[in-house]
C-alpha cells in the first residue's frame, strides 16, 4: 500500500511515460499523506478485456482513515498528473480510490499503521530501491 | 475458500516457482485457519518488466493478496500475513522488503 494500478489501452504508453507517471505518482502521494516514497507501488495492465467504461483508469487501494476531502483531491491530483504527462483528455480517464484497513496488510515485515499513527520507524524503512535499466528496446 | 492473488514482477519470481508456492501457501493458510489445503486457491499475474514500479523506479516487490472469510481475529491474521510472509521470502529468496501481503475478508 498505496497500490495504483493504471489501466491503459494495450501499448498505448511509452516506458519513458509509464516511468513518468509512476513518479508523478510517488510524488503526489506522498506529498499529501507524508508516507515514504518506497511505500507507493503503481503498476499499467491493458483494458483489453474492457474493465472500466473509460480507456484509461487510475484504480486506486488505500489504507482506510483519511477524510474523504483528502481522498478525492488526491485522486484529483493523480488524474491531473496522469494528463499533463499522457496528454490523455479527461473525458477518456476514470479513477476511483478504494481503502481497505491497515491492520489487514503487512510490509516489510510489519503490519501497517493507521494513518496519522506512524511512528518514526515508519519513516526510517529503508526498502530497497531497484534501479534497473529500461526494457530492451524502450527510452528510459 | 481462501484465495491468494500474487502479483510478481517478471524476472523475480520464475513460474517454475510457481507450483511450489502454491502448496507452501495452502498450508500456511490451512495451518492458521483450519480447512484442507484443496480449499485454497493460488493464482498468479505477472506485471511485465517496465510495468511495475515502486518509489517511482522499476520494482521488484511481489504483491500476496488473501481473500478469507469474514470475522477472523485479528490476532489469527496477523500469524497468517507472518506465515505467508515467511514462505513467500524462503521459497523465492526475496528479502521482506520485497513482499507486501494483505489478507482481507472476502466481500460478503
Amino acid at each position: 500500500m498505496p497500490y495504483y494500478r493504471c489501466v491503459v489501452p494495450e501499448d498505448a504508453l511509452p516506458f519513458e511515460q509509464r516511468q513518468r507517471v509512476a513518479e508523478a505518482f510517488t510524488d503526489v502521494h506522498c506529498g499529501m499523506t507524508g508516507a515514504p516514497r518506497n511505500f507507493v507501488h503503481v503498476t499499467f495492465a491493458s483494458n483489453a478485456a474492457g474493465e472500466f467504461a473509460e480507456p484509461y483508469y487510475i484504480d486506486g487501494g488505500n489504507r482506510a482513515g483519511r477524510p474523504a476531502a483528502l481522498r478525492a483531491r488526491l485522486l484529483g491530483e493523480l488524474k491531473r498528473a496522469f494528463r499533463d504527462i499522457t496528454g490523455v483528455p479527461d473525458d477518456q480517464l476514470g479513477g476511483r480510490i478504494t481503502e481497505g484497513p491497515a491492520s489487514w496488510s503487512m510490509e516489510g515485515g510489519h503490519v501497517l499503521p493507521e494513518p496519522g499513527e506512524e511512528g518514526p520507524e515508519w519513516h526510517r524503512h529503508t526498502a530497497p530501491r531497484h534501479a534497473s535499466p529500461a526494457p530492451a528496446g524502450q527510452h528510459r | 475458500m481462501i484465495d491468494f492473488n500474487c502479483i510478481v514482477q517478471e524476472r523475480a519470481v520464475e513460474a517454475g516457482r510457481w507450483p511450489a508456492l502454491r502448496s507452501r501457501l495452502a498450508k500456511a493458510a490451512t495451518d492458521v485457519l483450519g480447512g484442507s489445503p484443496d480449499r485454497v486457491a493460488v493464482d498468479f499475474e505477472v506485471i511485465p518488466h517496465g510495468y511495475g514500479f515502486r518509489g517511482g523506479e522499476i520494482s521488484t516487490t511481489s504483491l500476496v493478496r488473501g481473500s478469507i472469510a469474514p470475522g477472523c481475529e485479528q490476532e489469527v491474521r496477523v500469524d497468517l500475513m507472518r506465515r505467508i510472509c515467511d514462505t513467500w521470502c524462503e521459497a523465492t529468496g526475496c528479502t521482506v522488503d520485497e513482499v507486501v501481503v494483505s489478507v482481507r475478508d472476502r466481500p460478503a
